[in-house]
C-alpha cells in the first residue's frame, strides 16, 4: 500500500489532505472486512462506551522508527498515532496533540505485533513455576494448575469440567476470568513480539496489567476431526450436507412466508450445530491433516460446501497446493515439523522443506506457528512459544519471501481468528499493537525493544529482568534491572546481587 | 508494700488467681496505640486495663507487681488459623457454613497455644469456593461458650483469577440483589397497606409481608436466631420489620449492611484485579490473605493495595520474585505503599506460633518498620476480627490481656514469662 505524507491533526481528522485516499479505501474495505469476519456488535458497543465514558482521549507516539506496516510498505522515520489504543495516523511530520506520550524509536524498525496461533493457555492464565501449597489444592475451582503449563487441550478440557463443577450456564467469559494480566508466561510473550495470542479457538489481546478488553473474539475458530475411515468421511459430508439443506430450506421459507403465512419454519432438528456455524460465518473449520489424501478430501469438501477451511499441519500440503489453493484453504504451517514418505507409494511426500513456499505460491494462506504452543525455558534455541520467528526462518529457507512469512506471523493468522480488522498489519484504525525491535524481526539475532499492546507500553527490554543484560540499550548504571546500585525499592537485594 | 510483697509471694503457677485490681510495672511497655513506654505502669481492675503510662505513682493499697525486666505486650492475635479444627471442610457455595460449629473446647492444644503467647485466635471455615464464616477464640474455657469471643468475625472467600470462584461472588451478590429488590417491593407494599390501614383501622398487618422468612439451616451457634412473636411485637412499634434473608443471602445481605466484613484469600496479583472487577461499585470494606511463597507476583499490585489501605495476612517471610533470586519483603512494601499488614505464623501450628515472633523478627531485620511489625501481630489482626476495640493494645477500656517477655520479643532467645488473659494470669509465673 502507498503511504504518502500524511498530515493529520487529530481535531480536524476528517480534512486530511494527502494521502487520505488510502485511508478512505480503507474505510470502505473495513466495514466488508468486519462482515467477513462477522465481527461481534458487543465489541463495537463496548467500544462506544468507552468513548462517551471518557472525553479526555489518551495519545501514544511511536516516534522515527521504520515503520513496516504489514502491508507491504516500508515507512522509515515515520510516526505511528494511537487515540485511546487504536491507530489514528501513520506517517510523517504529525502533529501530536498535547500530552501525547511518546516512544523513542529512531534507529529502530517497527513491526505489527505477532499473532501466535495456538498458544497454551498457560500465556494469558500464568503457568506456575513452583509446586501449589496445601492451600491451592484444597481450593478445588483453583486452576492453572502447575504442571498443566504446557498442556492446552488438557487445560481446556479441565476448565470446561470446573465450569461444569460450578454450574456455569454462561461461559461466555471464561477467557477473561481467568486472564493472569502480570503472568511471566506473559511477559515472555509480549517479549519476543507476540500481543495476541489463540486461546480455545478465540484470540486473545495479551494486554498487561488489565483484563478489561482482553477477549477479542471468542470461539471462532471450530475443530474437526477428519477421519481416515470411510464411514467417519460420510458422516461429516452428511453433517454439513444437512446443514447446508436446513440453511436452504430457511432461505425458500424467509422468500414464501410473505405469501404463505402458515408456512412453518423449518426445524433445526437433527441439523449439526458445528456445521451450521461454519456455514453461517459465525465460525470457521479446521481440521488436523497431514496426509495428502486427506487434504485433497477437506479441499473437496469445502468446495461442495463452499466454507474456507483452515488445516493445520498439511505436512504434505506441498504436494497438493494447487487443489488447496483453489479450495481458498488456509494452513497453519509448523515448518520445523519432520515426517518421512510413506516409501510404498511412487508419488511424492513426506515433508518439504519448501512448503510453506509452495502452499503461499499457490494461493493457500500460510500462517506460522510455534513448534511447541507453550513457554519452554530449557534451552536457547528453543521450539517453543518463544521461537515463533526461527519457526518463519524455516520457511523462508524453504523459499518463501520475507514479507509472506512475517505475513504468516501477523495478518494471517489474524485473518484464521477473524480478528484481521483489528490486529495483524499497522493501519489507520486498528488496534495500536505494534513491537519496536532493533533489526529484521525475523532475523534470529534481533530483540524485541518495546513491545506496545492498545497504545500502551507493556513490555520495555531494559525495565524487565529478562533480557536486558544482552546487548544493553544504553549502557547506564541503573539501566539493568539485575545491577541496580541502590536496593531502594528492595531493601534486600544488594548491588552484589545475581540475575 | 508489706502487703504487695505478702501478696505477690502466694502468687504461684499452681495458685494464679491475680487479685481483681492491681498495679504492674514493668521495664517496657509496648502499647501499640502509643508507642513504646518505658518503665510502664498498667493499671488493672475487673479484667480490664484502667490506665497505661510511664512510672505512674500508683495509690496506697493497690497491689503492686514488679517487673523490672520484662517487656509487655498486648496478647498476640493469630487472625487466620484452623488450629484444633477437623480439617474437613465444605466446598463450594456454602456461605452460611459456620466454622465455629468444629469448635471443641478442653483440649490440651489450647493450653499450648496460650504459652506461646497467642491469647486470640481467628478460626476460618475450612473449604473451598465461599465455605462459610470464621470465628474468634480465646485458647482458654471450660465450655465452647467461654472460649468463643465473636461469631461470625468474617466471611472467608476464595478469589481466584477463574470462572468459577468469580461466579460463586457474583452469584452471593446477586442474591444480595434480588433480597434488597424484593424489600424494597415489600415496604412499598407495607407503606401503601398502611395508609389504607389509616382510614379504616389497623388491622391486617402481618399480610404484608409476603413471604417467610426459612430460618438457617446449619447454624447450632445462632446469636440472633429469629423469633416471630418478637418480631411481630417490633413490628407493631417501629413500622416495617424487614424481613429475614434466606441462609444463603443472608451473610452477602449482611456485608452490605457493613454487618460482616469479607475476607478474600488471593493467590497472585491478577487475583487482585479480577476481584475488583466482580466488585466493581460494592461500596463495603474488606481485607485480604495472601499466603506468601516464592514466585508471587504481588509487587504489580501493591500500590493498589495502599490505595486502598488494605489489610493484607501473611506470613513473616521474604519471597523471590517470579523467575529470579530477587528478594521481596512485601509486608515491607505494602506498608510503604500504605496498606497494613498483618501476620499470621508461618504454618498454623503451635511450633509455627512458637516460632512466630521471631519470623516477624527476620522481615523487620530485612526493613519492615518495628512498630508495624508489632502492630500486625496484635492491633491489625484484631481490627481483622473486629475486635479491635476490645483487644490488640494496651489501653485503658481495653481488655487486660497480654504477655510478658523476658526480653526484646523478636529475639532469638527471649521467652514469655507469663500470659494473662483478661486480668487473669492463665500461663507462667509472675514473682517479684
Amino acid at each position: 500500500m502507498k503511504q504518502a505524507r500524511t498530515e493529520s491533526n487529530p481535531m480536524k481528522s476528517k480534512l486530511i489532505a494527502s494521502g487520505a485516499f488510502a485511508w478512505l479505501a480503507f474505510a470502505a474495505i473495513a466495514p466488508l472486512a468486519a462482515q467477513e469476519s462477522g465481527e461481534s456488535k458487543p465489541d463495537s458497543s463496548k467500544a462506544a462506551a468507552a468513548k462517551k465514558k471518557d472525553p479526555d482521549p489518551k495519545w501514544y507516539a511511536i516516534v522515527g522508527g521504520d515503520v513496516h506496516t504489514g502491508t507491504g510498505g516500508v515507512l522509515r522515520g515515520a510516526t505511528i498515532l494511537s487515540k485511546d489504543g487504536v491507530i489514528d495516523a501513520v506517517g510523517y511530520a504529525l502533529e501530536l496533540p498535547e500530552g501525547t506520550e511518546v516512544l523513542d524509536a529512531k534507529g529502530l524498525s517497527v513491526y505489527p505485533g505477532m499473532v501466535a496461533i495456538s498458544a497454551s493457555l498457560a500465556v494469558s492464565q500464568g503457568a506456575r513455576f513452583l509446586a501449589e501449597d496445601d492451600l491451592h489444592m484444597r481450593c478445588c475451582i483453583d486452576f492453572g494448575k502447575s504442571g498443566h503449563a504446557h498442556q492446552g487441550p488438557l487445560d481446556a478440557e479441565l476448565d470446561l469440567v470446573l465450569a461444569e463443577q460450578a454450574g456455569l450456564a454462561d461461559p461466555q467469559s471464561d477467557l477473561r476470568d481467568a486472564y493472569d494480566p502480570y503472568s511471566s508466561s506473559l511477559l515472555m510473550t509480549l517479549a519476543v513480539g507476540i500481543t495476541s495470542a489463540e486461546q480455545s479457538g478465540g484470540a486473545l489481546k495479551l494486554k498487561r496489567g488489565e483484563i478489561d478488553g482482553v477477549v477479542m473474539r471468542e470461539r471462532f475458530l471450530s475443530s474437526f476431526t477428519w477421519s481416515s475411515a470411510s464411514s467417519g468421511k460420510t458422516q461429516l459430508r452428511d453433517k454439513f450436507a444437512g446443514a447446508a439443506r436446513y440453511l436452504r430450506e430457511k432461505r425458500d421459507w424467509e422468500v414464501r412466508k410473505e405469501k404463505e403465512k402458515d408456512l412453518p419454519e423449518p426445524s433445526k432438528k437433527g441439523v449439526d450445530a458445528k456445521s451450521l456455524a461454519v456455514l453461517e460465518g459465525s465460525a470457521r473449520a479446521k481440521f488436523n491433516a497431514n496426509d495428502r489424501d486427506d487434504l485433497l478430501g477437506i479441499a473437496r469438501l469445502a468446495q461442495e460446501f463452499g466454507f474456507r477451511p483452515v488445516i493445520e499441519g498439511c505436512v504434505e500440503g506441498w504436494t497438493v497446493a494447487e487443489e488447496l489453493g483453489r479450495a481458498g484453504a488456509y494452513a497453519i504451517i509448523y515448518p520445523r515439523q519432520r515426517r518421512d514418505k510413506d516409501e510404498n507409494v511412487v508419488r511424492a511426500g513426506g515433508s518439504s522443506i519448501e512448503n510453506a513456499a509452495i502452499l503461499h505460491a499457490h494461493g493457500v494462506q500460510v500462517a506460522i506457528g510455534p513448534s511447541a504452543n507453550g513457554i519452554d525455558l530449557g534451552g536457547i534455541s528453543g521450539r517453543d512459544l518463544l521461537h515463533i520467528t526461527v519457526d518463519a526462518d524455516f520457511a523462508v529457507r524453504g523459499g518463501m519471501s520475507d514479507a509472506a512469512a512475517l505475513a504468516g506471523l501477523t495478518t494471517v493468522p489474524a485473518r484464521i481468528l477473524g480478528v484481521d480488522h483489528r490486529v495483524g498489519s499497522i493501519e489507520k484504525g486498528k488496534d495500536c499493537d505494534v513491537i519496536v525491535t532493533d533489526g529484521d524481526v525475523l532475523h534470529y539475532e534481533t530483540l524485541v525493544q518495546y513491545t506496545v499492546v492498545a497504545g500502551k507500553l507493556a513490555y520495555d527490554k531494559q525495565k524487565e529482568l529478562l533480557f536486558a543484560h544482552i546487548r544493553p540499550r544504553d549502557l547506564k548504571e541503573g539501566n539493568i534491572p539485575g545491577l541496580e546500585s541502590a536496593p531502594s525499592e528492595s531493601a534486600t537485594s544488594g548491588p552484589g546481587e545475581q540475575k | 508494700m508489706l502487703l504487695t510483697t505478702l501478696l505477690l509471694s502466694v502468687l504461684t503457677p499452681a495458685d494464679p488467681p491475680l487479685p481483681s485490681l492491681y498495679a504492674l510495672r514493668v521495664g517496657r511497655a509496648e502499647t501499640i496505640a502509643h508507642g513504646t513506654i518505658e518503665h510502664a505502669v498498667v493499671l488493672v481492675e475487673n479484667g480490664k486495663i484502667v490506665t497505661v503510662g510511664q512510672d505512674l505513682e500508683i495509690e496506697r493499697g493497690i497491689p503492686v507487681i514488679e517487673l523490672p525486666d520484662a517487656t509487655l505486650l498486648p496478647g498476640l492475635v493469630d487472625c487466620y488459623s484452623r488450629i484444633g479444627l477437623d480439617s474437613e471442610g465444605s466446598s463450594g457455595f456454602e456461605p452460611q457454613a459456620r466454622a465455629s460449629d468444629e469448635l471443641y473446647a478442653d483440649q490440651k492444644l489450647w493450653k499450648e497455644v496460650l504459652e506461646t503467647g497467642v491469647t486470640t485466635l481467628g478460626m476460618y471455615p475450612g473449604g473451598s469456593g465461599i465455605p462459610g464464616q470464621g470465628f474468634a477464640l480465646q485458647p482458654h474455657g471450660a465450655t465452647r461458650e467461654q472460649m468463643i469471643l465473636k461469631d461470625p468475625t468474617f466471611l472467608l472467600v476464595h478469589m481466584r483469577s477463574d470462572p468459577g470462584a468469580k461466579k460463586f461472588l457474583r452469584d452471593g451478590l446477586a442474591k444480595a440483589d434480588e433480597y434488597d429488590e424484593k424489600e424494597k417491593k415489600n415496604q412499598e407494599k407495607w407503606d401503601k397497606d398502611q395508609e389504607k390501614k389509616g382510614a379504616k383501622k389497623e388491622e391486617k398487618k402481618e399480610e404484608a409481608k409476603s413471604f417467610t422468612p426459612q430460618g438457617f439451616e446449619s447454624s447450632s451457634f445462632e446469636p440472633a436466631a429469629f423469633e416471630p412473636a418478637q418480631d411481630k411485637a417490633k413490628k407493631e412499634r417501629k413500622g416495617y420489620v424487614p424481613s429475614e434473608p434466606d441462609a444463603k443471602s443472608k451473610p452477602f445481605v449482611e456485608l452490605r449492611q457493613g454487618k460482616l466484613r469479607p475476607l478474600f484469600t488471593l493467590s497472585k496479583a491478577a487475583d487482585y484485579l479480577h476481584l475488583l472487577d466482580v466488585l466493581a461499585k460494592e461500596e463495603f470494606e474488606f481485607d485480604a490473605r495472601i499466603q506468601l511463597r516464592d514466585d508471587l507476583d504481588l509487587h504489580y499490585v501493591m500500590d493498589k493495595f495502599g490505595e486502598k489501605k488494605l489489610r493484607v495476612a501473611m506470613e513473616p517471610r521474604i519471597t523471590l520474585q517470579p523467575n529470579t533470586r530477587r528478594e521481596r519483603n512485601y509486608a515491607m512494601e505494602l506498608a510503604k505503599a500504605g496498606g497494613k499488614p498483618v501476620f499470621v505464623p508461618r504454618t498454623d501450628s503451635v511450633n509455627g506460633m512458637k516460632d512466630w515472633l521471631r519470623h516477624v523478627g527476620e522481615v523487620v531485620a530485612a526493613g519492615l518498620d518495628r512498630e508495624v511489625a508489632l502492630r500486625a501481630v496484635t492491633l491489625e489482626p484484631a481490627v481483622l476480627l473486629g475486635l479491635g476495640e476490645r483487644l490488640g493494645s494496651l489501653e485503658a477500656g481495653k481488655d487486660a490481656t497480654f504477655v510478658l517477655y523476658d526480653g526484646d520479643p523478636f529475639e532469638l532467645s527471649t521467652r514469655v514469662v507469663a500470659v494473662v488473659l483478661g486480668g487473669e494470669l492463665v500461663h507462667g509465673e509472675i514473682k517479684q
